[in-house]
């Protein structure tokens, strides 16, 4: 017998699914993959699971940018997209990748080391799925703006607590999806440690000698426009600073921590041969104190409100009406992995780096991302 | 007057006359104060934002849905009911000891979880019955077992608000037991003397007893206990040791709930489960609708504005700042609360012990579970004891929670002579 | 461990669902339908 409280539910069911739908859309578009264009540096293109089988074919396993030159010399890890909610750790990888060539040595790039957090948003942060770029040529280019961790579907649930497997640090729950609180990772853990142990593997295996982990922080963040360096890193980073300053740009040196676990710049450090440092920029699109959160918000980062953090003391970087935009967040990554390749060649002669193409600060600044983007080629588009 | 100020208004505004006005549950008016402050905004319907707001409370909607019909099932085996007889039994003669006994028992399952309402549901859900048939008013004896919510979410072992904060600012959990024992003891033994030892009668044995039912104790006996022992081990195993017995509370509270189905009087899983799921749906509603809100105001810039506006009061003010709007946010969440304005307020509290200082931010957070509208340790308690109106528990809490902040400011005004004792 | 969630989530769905159809009050049936969303869609792994 229908009674009339089933007709209400069949239709608050209705637009319940109705919502659950027009959701879903969007949160499936979110696992498609932008493109990345090889550019001329570009040797090879191998998957993560290359060097640890177990990652093929599932959520973790991810690309892998083989640079090299002519000459041979040492290698460099640069990972990027560790957090995917930090853009300009994915855009400096993927520059990289389109205008970079190497000289001498070789340079590997990872632009999404943590490829699951790339296909979902945070809940509660407001974040855009994708911010975009045009190109020299009017064409467009957009990609996807992610969460700091992996996405539930792909390992859930999260304990209450985080137990870091090697040194039996706890942290909170939910830091258990967090690539950059995994490392060394482990063969039997979670699928996030699964892939930061293919990433340690990768680095024994190449016999990496310099791994630069990209981030953001937001501007109330003590460690911001900073390089963080394990100890055996110190020298090297000290003379990248050096460098910096002389560009004009300046940078703090932080050593890593030696209580805080799981992180690249101390477990990659400790339980590789790979000199490890972890590099820090401003991005207002991730902080507590942010305006609106949008595209705009991203790519200018322009902000009202971080102002007035400013104005009242509240922020370890200055922040004007200019916001913090992401050539400026990419062009200071780019110029410190350049500082850093160069102090490697002090550091370790005959292991060098050359790496030729880098687009320099001021160019980026003054065309913008998209300049050095390449068109994606027509069979490629959708 | 700022956009976002207009907006935050707009919200709270629509909040209001839905809730208050046209009398619709708290968390439908947070559904439709979100949907109005994204046409505001310019951001359309934006049924992304609002379905991806619930999900930051999925695990929790899990948790307090599987402890509800936990509850439900050690309730219908009898085992509450025995459990009540046994600890009027032994420790009615000796208030000054049964009360703090009680809280904490009471704030045992925080402890463990960290979760409140946890807390208020499982054992407080044991110890409020004792305490009205000792005497105290049903009021009372919510308040009693609210506040045992609140100081079990934050004793250690574990505290989510202090984990939210540290996570803030990357710092480890580790050394906050001893803070934390600290800052939640003395005010349990205390709260649970203010509150109980005025009320409290000294009963025979024979008063009582026609009162309370004792078939199922008379019958089953000890065996009635082994599911809740059981669920209190595999918590305590999974803190200690979290490797092996990594199940996650949901699991450990249907093994319980499955458990209780054998040991005691016979009853239906199912209509159980859902009569569970049915005294639950409010809120985990709410918990679904504080997600969309939250991620509303994130996205419309409120939060930033909310934040922004607390730290701009006058250094000499912050203490006064933390007090008010912390507690405040704490309607929306009190998890919220630790994200959104316990991060913030411990980096401004400069040369402070920072373990400290964000264990009683922690403390000061937890009291967002009594505040309106939300109020889920306050509104479950009242459910608990059986009060209709959940502000008559409320008002019992007022002073307790002055106490509680003003306990909460000492504790970060003299972190590092306290820091200096440890 | 993730299989043993996904069916707790899919019956706590059910006793929503269940909920949602007998509940006379529409209100309530929207509060319902307020949680059956995230559970809907961690189930079927689309968020």
């Amino acid at each position: 017998m229908i009674q009339r409280h089933h007709v209400s539910a069949l239709v608050v069911s209705a637009v319940a699914v109705a919502m659950a739908a027009a959701a879903s859309v969007s949160f499936l578009g979110h696992s498609a993959m932008e493109t990345i264009v090889p550019g001329p540096g570009v040797k090879d293109v191998r998957m993560l699971s290359d060097w640890f089988p177990a990652l093929a074919g599932g959520a973790g396993d991810t690309e892998v940018y083989v640079l090299s030159g002519d000459e041979p010399g040492g290698s460099m890890l640069v990972l990027g997209g560790t957090h995917p909610n930090e853009p300009a750790s994915f855009l400096s990888a993927l520059l990289l990748i389109e205008n970079a060539k190497p000289d001498r040595g070789t340079l590997y790039v990872i632009p999404r080391t943590n490829a699951s957090g790339f296909t979902h948003n945070d809940p509660q942060e407001g974040a855009p799925t994708s911010f975009s770029f045009t190109l020299a040529d009017g064409s467009a280019r957009s990609f996807r703006y992610g969460s700091r961790a992996t996405n539930p579907i792909h390992q859930w649930p999260d304990p209450d607590v985080y137990i870091h497997a090697s040194s039996g640090q706890a942290l909170s729950g939910n830091e258990t999806r967090n690539i950059n609180r995994a490392y060394p990772g482990r063969t039997d853990g979670t699928l996030t440690e699964r892939v930061a142990y293919g990433i340690a593997q990768l680095i024994r295996a190449e016999s990496i000698d310099l791994t630069v982990d990209l981030h953001e922080a937001s501007p109330e963040y003590p460690v911001v426009n900073a390089v963080v360096a394990h100890e055996r890193a110190m020298p090297l980073a000290s003379n990248a600073v050096l460098g910096l300053e002389m560009q004009d740009l300046s940078i703090t040196l932080e050593p890593s921590p030696r209580n805080l676990r799981g992180l690249t710049h101390r477990e990659l450090g400790d339980s590789t041969d790979t000199l490890a440092v972890l590099l820090e920029t401003c991005n207002p699109s991730q902080g507590r104190l942010r305006g609106r959160t949008d595209e705009a918000l991203v790519l200018s980062g322009k902000d009202a409100s971080y102002m007035k953090a400013f104005e009242l003391g509240r922020l370890y970087v200055p922040f004007d009406g200019d916001g913090i935009s992401i050539e400026t967040r990419v062009g200071r990554h780019l110029a410190t992995i350049g500082e850093l390749a160069f102090a490697l060649g002090m550091e370790k002669p005959g292991r060098d780096v050359e790496i030729g193409g880098i687009p320099p600060y001021e160019d980026l600044i003054a065309r913008g991302v998209g300049a050095f983007l390449s068109p994606v080629p027509a069979a490629d588009r959708e | 007057m700022p956009f976002e100020l207009i907006l935050f208004l707009v919200m709270v505004g629509v909040f209001v006359v839905g809730a208050f006005v046209l009398k619709l549950p708290v968390s439908l008016s947070m559904m439709l104060a979100s949907l109005a402050a994204l046409l505001a905004s310019g951001n359309g319907l934006g049924i992304r934002h609002l379905v991806e707001g619930t999900f930051g409370y999925v695990d929790t909607i899990l948790v307090i849905a599987t402890a509800m019909i936990f509850m439900r099932a050690v309730q219908e085996s009898g085992a509450l009911d025995a459990l009540t007889i046994v600890i009027i039994k032994r420790f009615r003669r000796v208030p000054a000891l049964l009360l703090p006994l009680l809280m904490l028992v009471a704030m045992f399952p925080g402890m463990i979880t960290g979760s409140s309402s946890a807390s208020v549901l499982t054992a407080g859900a044991v110890v409020a019955p004792v305490l009205i048939i000792l005497g105290l008013p049903k009021a009372s004896a919510g308040a009693f077992i609210a506040l045992a919510g609140i100081l079990g979410m934050i004793a250690p072992p574990v505290n989510i608000p202090a984990m939210i904060i540290g996570g803030g600012i990357d710092m480890p959990f580790v050394g906050f037991e001893l803070p934390l024992l600290l800052l939640t003891m003395p005010l349990a033994i205390v709260f649970s003397w203010w509150i109980g030892l005025k009320k409290i009668k000294r009963l025979e044995w024979e008063e009582i007893a026609p009162r309370l039912d004792t078939a199922s104790y008379e019958r089953y006996g000890f065996r009635l206990f082994l599911p809740i022992v059981g669920v209190a081990v595999l918590m305590v195993l999974g803190k200690a040791l979290p490797s092996i017995f990594s199940l996650g509370l949901p699991v450990v509270f249907l093994l319980g709930a499955a458990a209780a189905r054998f040991v005691g009087k016979r009853f239906s899983v199912l209509k159980a489960s859902k009569a569970a799921m049915g005294d639950a749906l409010p809120v985990l509603a709410i918990l679904a609708g504080v997600g969309m809100f939250i991620q509303v105001m994130t996205l419309t810039g409120v939060r930033g504005f909310v934040v922004v506006s607390s730290l701009s009061v006058p250094a000499a003010l912050l203490y006064v700042a933390i007090a008010v709007t912390m507690p405040l946010f704490g309607a929306v969440s009190s998890f919220g609360s630790a994200s959104v304005l316990g991060v913030p307020f411990l980096l401004a509290l400069l040369g402070k012990d920072q373990i400290i200082a964000a264990s009683a931010l922690s403390l000061v957070a937890a009291l967002g579970d009594f505040m309106p509208p939300t109020a889920l340790s306050a509104i479950f308690a009242a459910q608990v004891v059986g009060v209709d109106r959940y502000s008559l528990v409320l008002k019992k809490l007022i002073l307790p929670a002055l106490v509680v902040v003003a306990w909460a400011l000492l504790f970060i005004g003299f972190s590092t002579t306290i820091r200096g004792f440890l | 461990m993730t299989y043993v969630y996904l069916a707790i989530c899919a019956a706590v769905l059910l006793l929503t669902v269940w909920n949602l159809w007998t509940e006379k009050d529409w209100r309530k049936q929207c509060a319902a339908a307020m949680v059956a969303i995230p559970l809907l869609l961690r189930v079927l792994l689309i968020k």
